[in-house]
């Protein structure tokens, strides 16, 4: 119980700035009370579902998809500097998920032998 | 009288000259997506995926009516989406869980 007395205040920055510092993030006018923050959350999952599937074999990508996502996420990146108040965490957002579903796409031009791989016509066990 | 209206929206702060027209306008490509996949096998739908897309379809469906301006290019596009995504979430579903004795057999 004494190491849990002695591991307070001084461990991180000073307390009472971090305290400030997020108290001025909860009521910034792109914070969690606002809808420019949960939005951009929302799309965060298009992140995620691209990084799980990034594990997936490429037949289970969709060509679809994936290409309107990296055209989606390239025309978001200008719309969430461009838009007022500027919006970093749509920006942020939408710049992994550029990078996520290029690389996804370019896993599925693979496997249908646009990129020089092998056409795979089943799904193969490797 | 026609060429002033055409004007005003031609001209406008959300018009085609601008990313905040063109940004949700393509949005539908992800509905049209998921639309040309919707004859695809479910086998070949992403659980992770439609489930992202119903969930930005739901919130950004809220979300553009409480911004300003309301944004009803917006607000059509994730009820689109919202549509498409629970669409192919209740197809994969409806494979994986209900029809369990035919793919039983399949998998022979």
């Amino acid at each position: 119980m004494s190491d849990f007395a002695i591991m307070t205040v001084p461990d991180f920055c000073a307390a009472d700035s971090c305290m400030a510092s997020f108290k001025a993030f909860l009521n910034s006018p792109v914070g969690p009370k606002t809808t420019h923050f949960w939005g951009p959350v929302a799309n965060w999952g298009f992140v995620i579902a691209g990084l799980v599937d990034m594990q997936k074999p490429p037949e289970m990508i969709s060509g679809n998809m994936t290409a309107a996502m990296c055209i989606y996420s390239g025309l978001f990146m200008r719309f969430a500097w461009m838009v007022q108040p500027r919006n970093y965490l749509l920006l942020a957002c939408h710049a992994s998920n550029e990078s996520v579903q290029l690389y996804q796409l370019s896993r599925w031009a693979k496997g249908q032998g646009y990129l020089g791989g092998e056409k795979k016509d089943e799904a193969s066990s490797q | 009288m026609a060429t002033s209206k055409f004007q005003a929206l031609w001209n406008h702060p959300a018009g085609p000259k601008t990313i905040h027209f063109w940004a949700p306008t393509f949005k539908w490509g992800i509905s049209i997506a998921n639309i040309a996949d919707s004859t695809k096998p479910p086998e070949k739908v992403s659980y992770p995926q439609q489930i992202a897309v119903t969930a930005t379809g739901v919130i950004w469906t809220r979300y553009s009516t409480v911004i300003t301006p309301k944004n009803w290019n917006l607000f059509s596009v994730n009820v689109a989406m919202a549509a498409t995504g629970i669409y192919q979430l209740t197809r994969k579903i409806r494979h994986d869980y209900f029809s369990e004795e035919q793919a039983a057999v399949a998998k022979e």
